[in-house]
């Protein structure tokens, strides 16, 4: 303290900083509010349709009722996030697994090359009809979908880290007469965890979609099958409280994966590798120098 | 490590020896290396000097065992080198450090690489941080340390491997001058110190010359060994030694045999 009231200069930087973030914050605040009336008064003055584009008054009452009043929406959110959760697991090992598989093996990669283009250039999403038909209703297709729209960007975000180490240290581990494994486990696998977790990002956003459509499909449970009924009989206020369920869970879905990759990629960001630094030194001082 | 019966039995104090080395890529087509021959001693230190292409990294990279010569033999401490070895060990253009490992842990590395590192590594690898004057950026990562620093922690993992035959590639090449002028005296100093060979490539003649014991001088296409230079100037040298007369001479030397090609 006494520190900053000697040098009032910093001080003075960061208060204007401050405020030019507050007037920001305010003024996409003022935006919003005034889409969000121009909306609420277009609908009661008749220029929007309220039965396609519902009050947001309403809409705010149909998430006090969804979510507390009758409370139904809790049980499909329940089913929807565990879909995703299982299939996401599923594709990240099926993904991670065969990207490390196919890049350490040459011949395995040049026999497997032809069918990855043409599963790249497949919507993978147009083969959900097929596996409900072959595993029929139930979780277990829906999880399937998951797994395959899912499991593509892992794969080919571990194949091109796998495949793209630096040659010069390729180099140093053979000189320094590195076994095959040691190369996998030091250099190799290390190396690749940021573009692999870019994978899991964009592999977990896939989830939620493969998700919802395997909803719309069978209709059974989840938050899509919720969609499809809201719409089905008209409730167009709770339909649009679903879909902005997903917008937030969306969000809580990159903002978790930022934290994710800000501890298993540490070495990427400032803040990372102030703390790991400072934990390692802690850990070789603490029991050596005592 | 030195084998002392082999070493008595061969002629003094011969650690690395070419007999009509050379090497050829794309199928013979490219011949970087032809017919070198060489006696390297115990503890000299050894710089190349060459035109860009004459086969600099290709000799340091047939020594170490990376790639087989085509034709001849290199012989490390009187036993044929058939690939990388512990007596060796290499040293690049680029630092290559881990970025997820800190300092020290990169240092570590070949002691890693080989077993378990005991409390002894450790702090050999902590004195040799000292040495090359990082003991306050051991817990660093190399995104937090400067060009010049990564550098030398990466001098200072070349030493760890306790190997006696130090392999250099234009190790101090990508930095500006006043900080490469600095590792050199400091990479001449440890040398020194802990009485290794070093093989030392670099594109600047009188760098090599102020290092050295003996400058390699290379000429390109084919990549050839033109003449060994013998520089016989005590040490330890000043950096004021390169305006001297004898120094000069030497270098004219190197330059007449770079322009004869
Ligand atoms: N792996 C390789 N495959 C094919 N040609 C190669 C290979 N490595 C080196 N060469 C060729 O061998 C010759 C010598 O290359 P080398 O890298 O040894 O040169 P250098 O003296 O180190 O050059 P510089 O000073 O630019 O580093 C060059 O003509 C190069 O193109
Ligand atoms: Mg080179």
């Amino acid at each position: 303290m006494a520190v900053q009231d000697a040098i009032p200069a910093p001080q003075a930087v960061e208060d204007t900083a401050g405020t030019v973030r507050r007037k920001r914050i305010l003024r996409h605040a003022g935006i919003f509010l005034t889409l969000i009336l121009m909306w609420e008064f277009g609908s009661r003055i008749g220029w929007l349709d309220p039965l396609f584009y519902p009050r947001p008054s309403n809409i705010m009452r149909s998430f006090w009722l969804i979510y507390f009043q009758n409370g139904n929406v809790w049980y499909h959110l329940y089913a929807t996030m565990s879909l995703v959760f299982l299939g996401w697991i599923g594709g990240s090992i099926l993904g991670i697994g065969l990207g490390s598989l196919v890049g350490f093996n040459s011949v395995l990669r040049r026999f497997l090359k032809p069918y990855v283009i043409v599963l790249e250039a497949t919507p993978r999403i147009a083969v959900a009809p097929l596996l409900i038909a072959a595993l029929g209703f139930g979780a277990s297709s829906k999880i399937a979908i998951i797994v395959l729209v899912c499991f593509f960007a892992p794969f080919i975000n571990t194949l091109s880290g796998v495949m793209n180490v630096d040659e010069d240290r390729l180099e140093l581990f053979r000189s320094m007469r590195a076994s095959k494994m040691q190369v996998l486990r030091k250099l190799v696998l290390p190396d690749a965890v940021p573009i692999i977790m870019a994978g899991e990002r964009l592999a977990l956003t896939a989830a939620l979609s493969g998700a919802l459509v395997a909803e719309f499909i069978q209709r059974d449970e989840g938050i899509g099958s919720l969609i499809l009924v809201y719409t089905r009989n008209l409730n167009m206020a709770s339909a649009f409280a679903c879909i902005f369920t997903l917008t937030i869970l969306g969000f809580l879905i990159f903002k978790g994966m930022e934290k994710i990759d800000f501890y298993v990629a540490f070495w990427k960001y400032e803040g990372g590798r102030e703390r790991v630094s400072a934990k390692r030194r802690a850990a070789m001082e603490g029991p050596d120098h005592a | 490590m030195p084998d002392p019966t082999i070493a008595q039995s061969s002629t003094h104090d011969i650690v690395v020896s070419g007999q009509g080395v050379g090497k050829t890529f794309a199928d013979g087509s490219v011949i970087a290396l032809q017919d070198a021959h060489f006696n390297i001693k115990r503890g000299s230190f050894v710089s190349l000097v060459g035109p860009s292409g004459c086969g600099k990294s290709t000799l340091l990279r047939l020594i170490s065992g990376l790639i087989p010569p085509t034709s001849g033999e290199i012989a490390v401490h009187g036993t044929p080198v058939t690939g990388p070895r512990a007596d060796i060990s290499m040293m690049f253009q680029k630092a290559t450090l881990l970025d997820w490992r800190t300092a020290i842990e990169n240092v570590l590395l070949p002691t890693e690489i080989n077993g378990t590192p005991t409390k002894a590594d450790k702090n050999r690898a902590f004195d040799l941080l000292k040495l090359v004057g990082l003991e306050d950026f051991a817990f660093s990562f190399p995104a937090q340390l400067s060009g010049g620093m990564q550098q030398r922690v990466a001098l200072a993992r070349l030493l760890q491997t306790g190997a006696d035959i130090l392999l250099l590639d234009e190790p101090f090449g990508a930095l500006d001058e006043f900080t490469r002028e600095h590792l050199n005296l400091e990479l001449m100093r440890i040398v020194q110190e802990v009485g290794a060979t070093a093989f030392f490539v670099t594109h600047n003649i009188a760098e090599a010359i102020f290092l050295a014991d003996q400058v390699v001088v290379m000429t390109s296409r084919p990549g050839r060994m033109a003449k060994i230079v013998d520089v016989d100037l005590e040490r330890p040298r000043p950096l004021s030694i390169q305006t001297s007369v004898e120094f000069n001479k030497l270098v004219e030397d190197v330059r007449e045999t770079l322009g004869e090609m």
